[in-house]
């Protein structure tokens, strides 16, 4: 399956706000993806708390699979986003 | 599963029968809650409502999250939860909210907080108590991990 590890750039670590942009572009994607810290249990990313629950901080490392035709495409962007400071972004996307 | 660590949660800022005419009131009634246990200073409860209006602070079982910005943050004095139960529900831009747990958090405390918080929701069982627990010691003992499970 193909998978995308990134290091989460924004400031405050994938939380609330950050972490709601990002599982909002999940669910537009249309292909279920997966996110991961380390060799932990993958769990759904368009789902808010199971992404809360990973606890990502600045810095940390994520690993993103997904399955299906959009695979490739899907995780490019979604690691494009993650390397971004979605902190910094205020008023955007909102 | 994240290392498990007591969420700062003072039984004096659980709230089991609160009323707000809308998120604005809700998210207020909560950074008041923080101000009264004096884990912020009144700017904090504003710098909530910024955050609301950039972003909603839902996050799913009927359950929101409302914390400050990061320019806020120089407001907070310690990391805090509070928990506002609204037995009628809150408007929350098209959800149902019953159930709101305030924030205040210096530094990245407040990723560690919100993993903590998301583990016990994802339970269903334990966001159920959340719930419906009638007592605010049901509460407290629900956010404070057993000492058997501290491992």
């Amino acid at each position: 399956m193909p998978e995308r590890t990134v290091t989460v750039a924004s400031r405050s670590g994938l939380h609330a706000r950050p972490a709601k942009i990002f599982v909002q572009a999940v669910a537009r994607q249309g292909t279920p993806v997966r996110i991961r810290v380390g060799d932990g249990k993958p769990v759904p990313a368009n789902s808010m708390l199971a992404v809360l629950s990973l606890g990502a901080r600045h810095g940390v490392e994520v690993t993103l699979d997904a399955d299906g035709p959009q695979a490739e495409e899907t995780l490019a962007a979604l690691a494009d986003l993650l390397s971004r400071d979605l902190d910094a972004e205020d008023g955007t996307d909102a | 599963m994240a290392e498990t660590a007591a969420l700062p949660l003072d039984p004096r800022a659980v709230r089991l029968d609160e009323h707000a005419d809308g998120r604005e009131e809700a998210v207020r009634r909560c950074g008041q809650v923080l101000v009264e246990i004096g884990a912020a200073e009144e700017s904090y409860v504003e710098a909530m409502l910024e955050r609301e209006r950039s972003i909603s602070t839902y996050v799913g079982e009927g359950v929101a999250i409302p914390h400050g910005t990061l320019v806020g943050k120089d407001a907070v004095h310690h990391d805090a939860i509070c928990v506002l139960r609204f037995p009628e529900g809150v408007d929350w831009d098209g959800e149902q909210v019953t159930v709101c747990v305030g924030i205040a958090a210096r530094g990245d405390g407040h990723v560690a907080l919100l993993a903590e918080l998301a583990q016990i929701l994802l339970d269903p069982e334990q966001a159920l108590t959340l719930r419906t627990a009638t007592e605010v010691s049901e509460v407290v003992a629900l956010l404070q991990p057993r000492e058997e499970s501290s491992e």
